[in-house]
């Protein structure tokens, strides 16, 4: 596995965090990706979900530059658009080297971009734009809580030993406006935006096929990050986690004990699309279903979700690993 | 020894198949200052007898003997070498080079032959009553004055044999008298032989002798 | 219709096949012509076509191409990339790599494989492999072809160096495709790449495409319509391209000479023939249907000979061709030669217009044939008609008109106007050529009958009898050495010019530059440390390093170069048009933003001392006031020249194209060229010496113009062809009169030195006339059309050697060409052609 040494640095427990610089790339990582969902609203009442993310692929830190041409980390990107009252979901990928300035993350321009889908830091605000042959997608992000740290001291532990863990950093609540412009209309966009920020170097372990992430934005103000990494044997990881943020922004790590997830019956393809969500010790016993099935990327699943039951709101939710073991890199 | 001989010649030529015999067992002695006329229809053998006598073909069997020489014995350049010396030919359509005047068409002979005598030619003219059209080209004459130019010609090198095919044919017949008139006249003045080919019986009646031929053989010779 | 056949076949058919020779000379002629016309076409396509299919390797379906001088900066491609448009954004490196198995050069082309890119499309290439991996450095796509397959390692020639490489898949096309990174790396382009193509979205269209991402852009940075290089370069290469198939129609017209000469003939020999036809019916149309008829089977015939012909003689060319492309103009990989439907229509199309209409005099006059004629008895010659009055006075009309072209103005930088005066001039000597040979075939036939004998005599009556037809055949033959004397002379000044410019310009005892191929357009650069390196050399006394980028002015491509003043001040013998020293000119460089073009650069673009050209480069567009102008005959593509301080303030890259160095008196050259083998170890660099430089480039310079040898030479055949085909007709229009001269004591050796005498007069007067008329346009290719194609001055200069030389062969050919007639005329039997019944 040449491609661990690459990178020199693992996440370590302690690591001291610093924003915005955290915000940024961490070119000493292997593996750093920017996740951006959300749920919006036309004035009419018209859904939409959004996907855009931002990965970076260290490839070569040993040779040289010789140009600005030379792959050091590869950019991949994906950007998905859910038009769910519409019923047609869309979504695009890209693959870019750092170039002279083909894709990047970086602070001193606070920007994190992959051609011209970028995130534009400004201010406390982060503006998106996102452009298609189709559309273009711009929204202005504005959080309402500060970042969380997930994991316990800084570190997202995903299986046994040394390293084998992320810095995961999110914006669990970011207030969303703005447009979409299609076949020459604009449509207003508001709602709420999930940012997640990942960076680690590791694989999956080799028991691992896949994980189940979600985001839940409920409407009480308060949010819910759980994951669920699965064995090959169907079996679920003990390190799968957790973090609940309250109203007014403090995180509570939960462990795989603290919660159930449990896989409805309604699938798509090889994917379970309904899923009951259990936190006891919070309350919490929601439904997390889609009005819109068909949201599949090109080797997972991340959609849209409406929840219903104990408490109510709306999320996004990720499986992978269902077609084959996943693997991060492009 | 006859300043022409010709020894049981046979003339083959070649045809489809068939060769086709133009002439069979011809024997002909012509002395030197002698007139002879070549008489018969078109096709009995006239032309392919003055051609071998002169020294223009050989015969395929039989000897021809000019002057003494046989000519089966030479090659292309004795022939030719026997030719400029011996042989004047003058022709039915007179046969002049219209590029040429008058006066060098009577030179050529003895050009080719590599001799310079613009006396000679002039002489020639002056003999033919040609002297004052020296200069004129071959179609300002008449057919008359262009066949004693022929003459004169034919007579520039001095050749001990004057072969004639159809002299007067194509002239009127008191031009053709002229005309042979000049050549008999002149021919025995230098005491050159003729053999003239001919169908005409009036030209035949002023030569020495007739011989009448028929299919490539001699029929009989009338002698004057 | 069955009548016309049948009359077709007795008056075409029929003599065509009784005489085999005569009938495959003309046909052969015919095919030569149109051959050397399709073999330039194709050739000329092939060798043009090349650089276009290198550039436009991989371009794919692009709409906008970005472009600057001294290559584009990277970032330019992160500007384009990040603008909120669904733009295509391809940066690309173009350049040439050998093979170095083959020792073969193809278009290398560096492109982002990484990019959204697994298994797509670049132009007409498809990269059969997916860029999986990203650190696959070394890994190239080649064509099949190359002698490699995928996963061997092949050895390639990339910029200075050797290097081995892996071959990941195969493309279909002819391109050695690799990642953008790993060009810039083998090439050490640094922060520069040469191209961004781009693709955008259909609407509001290309031209506010290019406004809005020129808006974006520094100035410097030209956004144009994708292959406006390419236009750039083919309107480059028109006027090259140009004079090359005027060039290549010469042999057509003496190949016309020909066909209206065979017609002729037909036509006179068959008058009786004619009248009995038109006796028994035929009309005048029939006849003059029947013969052009016959003309267009020679026509038919020719093309497709020449066909085949031109396929095989533009393999030859197109390496010629090519190669002069690239040393004059552009980088050039020769393509394919194809023959399509267009060069069949192309090759059909000539060669019947051309052997029609050389045909109409003769058809109309066998259609004047009177039935009469059929009854005239007897085989009266017919003379030609000739009025030599009448011809005289249209040559001087046809010259008086050929002056007042020779001052006219260029029309599209192609001189139109000098091409009409070379075919005027060629009209007028044809006309005057009746008058010419009765003159002369009247002194020498007294003159020659003294000095050959009586051959002469007759071989110039001959002539002179048959004026019309000796005309036709000079007026041919005399028309191709025209040509041949005046490309000769053209060339041998012209050579003289360079050779002379050389002496002046090229003072240094060493030349630097990198390895592998070379063409006008391209400018690889040697490692920038090098000149300061050579400088320290004790037997250095200086270096001047050059640096030459590709630029375009006004739509057109040129060489923005620039070279240390001071070393060019104090060992440089530059010459300038206004007259002016170096010493003068060059200081008002220092500092400024001045600068000196070329001579073929401001007569291109009509610019004159004193005016100010705008050059975009780097991220600026920067105004240079012309000092002057200099006398250059190192390429067509035109030189602005500034001081490498001017060019270093704009384009700061301090590597050069090449270095000239300049040795200590007394130093020896062997010495300093092993320390700088020393220094310049593990590079693939080229030292050249003052006289080998030289000699390189005069072997470049006699390569150009072989293919106008080549040229001439068919052009010279195809008459000396047509000679032997007339002579021979001539033998057997003049049977009769051989026969009768063998009846008055020619021998065969008289014959045959007669036929030899009148091939050696023909030549004589062709010589005579095609010198006179050669030197005529020479003067006029010199001075007009050399002129306004390339804009060169060339000072004139008699090539004696060469044009001796080449008439003494043409000459020798004339005469070697009755060879074969005064076999035949001596074989015929006297008896038979004067056979009378």
């Amino acid at each position: 596995m040449i491609r661990a040494l690459l990178a020199v640095l693992v996440a370590l427990p302690g690591y001291h965090y610093e924003f915005p610089r955290d915000h940024f790339s961490h070119p000493d990582f292997q593996t750093e990706w920017w996740y951006y969902t959300g749920n919006l609203k036309a004035a009419d009442g018209h859904r939409y979900g959004f996907e855009l993310t931002f990965f970076r692929q260290a490839i070569d830190r040993a040779t040289p530059r010789a140009s600005a041409w030379d792959v050091d980390d590869a950019w991949l990107a994906h950007l998905a658009l859910s038009d769910i009252d519409g019923h047609r979901f869309q979504h695009w990928e890209r693959l870019n080297r750092s170039g002279p300035g083909l894709a990047g993350a970086s602070q001193e321009l606070a920007r994190v971009w992959n051609g011209n889908w970028k995130v534009q830091w400004n201010g406390s605000k982060q503006e998106l734009q996102a452009v298609t042959d189709r559309f273009t997608l711009r929204l202005t992000f504005e959080s309402q809580k500060p970042p969380v740290i997930h994991g316990v001291n800084g570190v997202s532990q995903k299986s046994a030993g040394r390293g084998n863990a992320s810095h995961y950093i999110s914006f669990t609540r970011l207030i969303t406006a703005g447009t979409l412009e299609e076949n020459g209309r604009t449509v207003a966009l508001s709602g709420t935006s999930w940012m997640d920020h990942e960076f680690f170097t590791h694989q999956l372990a080799d028991n691992q096929t896949g994980w189940d992430w979600l985001s839940l934005q409920f409407n009480d103000n308060t949010e819910l990050m759980l994951f669920r990494l699965r064995h090959k044997d169907g079996s679920i990881d003990p390190y799968s986690a957790g973090t609940f943020i309250n109203a007014r922004g403090a995180g509570v790590h939960l462990t795989s004990k603290d919660f159930a997830l449990t896989p409805g019956g309604r699938k798509y393809g090889p994917y379970p699309i309904e899923w009951r969500v259990q936190v006891p010790s919070l309350g919490i016993d929601v439904r997390a279903t889609t009005r819109l099935d068909e949201q599949e990327m090109t080797s997972y699943w991340e959609g849209a979700i409406e929840l219903t039951g104990t408490r109510t709101g709306a999320g996004y939710l990720e499986m992978t690993g269902y077609r084959g073991p996943f693997q991060i890199q492009p | 020894m006859p300043l022409l001989r010709l020894e049981n010649i046979t003339k083959d030529y070649a045809g489809d198949g068939e060769p086709v015999r133009a002439l069979n067992a011809v024997s002909l002695d012509v002395e030197a200052g002698e007139f002879v006329a070549l008489m018969g229809k078109s096709g009995c053998g006239k032309s392919t007898l003055l051609n071998l006598a002169g020294a223009m073909d050989f015969p395929t069997s039989g000897r021809v003997l000019l002057d003494g020489e046989d000519t089966s014995s030479l090659g292309d350049a004795g022939l030719t070498r026997l030719r400029r010396e011996k042989v004047g030919f003058v022709f039915q359509s007179f046969q002049l080079l219209n590029t040429l005047t008058v006066l060098e068409n009577v030179a050529l002979p003895l050009l080719l032959s590599g001799r310079r005598d613009a006396g000679a030619a002039l002489e020639k003219l002056r003999l033919v009553g040609l002297e004052d059209y020296g200069a004129r080209y071959p179609h300002q004459l008449s057919g008359g004055q262009m066949q004693r130019a022929g003459i004169a010609r034919a007579l520039v090198h001095e050749p001990r044999l004057l072969l004639a095919d159809e002299p007067t044919g194509n002239l009127d017949t008191a031009t053709g008298e002229a005309v042979l008139e000049v050549l008999s006249r002149v021919a025995k003045e230098r005491g050159a032989a003729i053999l003239m080919a001919t169908h005409s019986l009036e030209s035949a009646a002023i030569t020495d002798r007739v011989v009448r031929m028929r299919d490539g053989r001699i029929e009989g010779i009338d002698r004057h | 219709m069955i009548p016309r056949l049948r009359v077709f076949h007795q008056l075409v058919l029929r003599p065509m096949l009784r005489e085999p020779a005569r009938t495959a000379l003309t046909v052969f002629a015919v095919a030569l012509g149109v051959g050397v016309v399709l073999a330039i076409d194709l050739a000329g396509t092939a060798a043009a076509g090349s650089f276009h299919s290198s550039m436009d390797a991989l371009a794919g379906d692009a709409d906008l191409e970005v472009t600057a001088t001294g290559g584009v900066p990277d970032r330019v491609a992160g500007i384009l990339a990040t603008l909120p448009y669904d733009l295509d954004v391809r940066p690309r490196i173009e350049d040439f790599a050998t093979v170095v198995a083959s020792g073969r050069t193809v278009p290398l082309i560096g492109v982002d494989l990484l990019k959204g890119g697994l298994d797509r499309k670049y132009g007409s290439l498809t990269v059969a492999d997916q860029f999986q991996s990203h650190d696959r450095k070394g890994v190239v796509w080649i064509a099949a072809g190359m002698g490699a397959k995928k996963g061997d390692r092949i050895a390639l020639v990339v910029g200075e160096r050797v290097g081995e490489y892996t071959v990941a898949g195969m493309l279909d096309g002819d391109a050695i495709l690799m990642d953008i990174a790993t060009a810039s790396r083998d090439l050490g382009r640094g922060d520069r790449i040469d191209t961004i193509l781009v693709k955008t979205p259909a609407q509001p269209g290309a031209e506010e495409w290019a406004r809005r991402l020129q808006s974006a852009l520094p100035p410097g940075v030209e956004v144009r319509p994708q292959g406006s290089r390419t236009s750039e370069n083919r309107r480059m290469l028109a006027a090259f391209r140009w004079n090359l198939r005027v060039l290549s129609y010469i042999a057509l017209v003496v190949g016309a000479f020909l066909i209206y000469n065979t017609i002729s003939v037909s036509v006179v020999r068959r008058r009786p023939e004619i009248g009995i036809t038109r006796a028994l019916g035929a009309s005048r149309a029939g006849v003059l249907l029947v013969f052009l008829a016959e003309a267009a089977v020679f026509g038919a015939a020719g093309a497709v000979a020449g066909i085949a012909l031109g396929r095989a003689m533009a393999v030859g060319s197109v390496r010629l061709i090519s190669s002069t492309v690239e040393s004059l103009y552009v980088s050039s990989q020769p393509a394919a030669i194809e023959i399509t439907g267009a060069s069949v229509l192309l090759a059909f199309t000539i060669a019947l217009v051309v052997t029609v209409l050389a045909a109409l005099s003769p058809a109309l006059e066998a259609s004047r044939v009177s039935p009469v004629e059929a009854m005239s008895r007897g085989q009266r010659e017919y003379v030609a008609q000739v009025h030599k009055g009448r011809d005289l006075m249209i040559a001087a009309i046809l010259g008086a008109a050929a002056a007042l072209a020779w001052h006219g103005p260029p029309i599209e930088g192609k001189p139109i106007f000098g091409y009409a005066a070379a075919v005027l001039l060629i009209g007028c000597s044809a006309f005057a050529i009746p008058a010419l040979v009765s003159g002369l075939s009247i002194v020498s036939s007294r003159l020659l009958r003294a000095l050959l004998g009586v051959e002469a005599l007759l071989a110039s009556r001959s002539l002179a009898a048959s004026l019309r037809r000796t005309s036709v055949l000079v007026g041919a033959l005399s028309t191709a050495i025209a040509m041949m004397t005046a490309v000769g002379i053209m060339v041998g000044s012209f050579r003289e010019t360079v050779l002379i410019w050389m002496d002046n310009q090229l003072k240094a005892d060493l030349y630097l530059r990198p390895g592998g191929r070379t063409s006008a357009d391209r400018h690889p650069t040697l490692d920038p440390g090098l000149p300061a390196q050579i400088a320290a050399l004790s037997g250095v006394v200086a270096v001047d390093p050059f640096r030459a980028y590709e630029t375009s002015y006004q739509g057109l491509p040129a060489t923005f170069g620039s070279g240390n003043i001071s070393v060019a001040l104090r060992f440089g013998r530059a010459r300038f048009l206004s007259g002016r020293n170096a010493e003068d000119v060059l200081p008002e460089l220092r500092g400024q933003d001045a600068a000196i073009v070329s001579e073929p650069f401001a007569n291109k673009h009509r610019v004159r001392r004193g005016d100010r050209i705008v050059l975009p480069l780097g991220d600026r567009k920067v105004a240079f006031r012309v000092a002057d102008v200099y006398y250059d005959y190192a390429n067509e593509r035109g030189y602005v020249i500034v001081d490498r301080a001017t060019m270093l303030k704009y384009l700061p890259d301090p590597a050069a194209s090449n270095v000239a160095v300049y040795l200590r008196p007394g130093a020896s050259a062997n010495t300093v060229r092993g320390e700088i083998e020393r220094i310049a170890a593990g590079r693939k660099i080229l030292i050249l010496s003052n006289s080998n430089l030289k000699a390189d480039a005069i072997k470049v310079f006699d390569r150009t113009f072989a293919i106008t040898y080549a040229l001439e030479a068919v052009a010279v055949v195809v008459a000396v062809m047509g000679i032997a085909g007339a002579l021979l007709a001539l033998v057997i229009d003049r049977r009769r009169e051989f026969g009768l001269l063998r009846f008055l004591g020619a021998s065969t050796a008289q014959i045959r030195k007669l036929i030899l005498v009148e091939a050696g007069l023909l030549g004589l007067l062709a010589n005579v006339a095609g010198l006179a008329l050669g030197l005529v346009l020479s003067l006029l290719l010199v001075f007009v059309i050399n002129k306004q194609s390339f804009g060169w001055t060339i000072q004139f200069h008699w090539p004696v050697a060469v044009l001796a030389g080449a008439l003494t062969v043409v000459y020798a050919a004339t005469v070697l060409a009755g060879l074969y007639p005064a076999r035949i005329a001596t074989r015929l039997n006297p008896i038979e052609v004067v056979h009378e019944e």
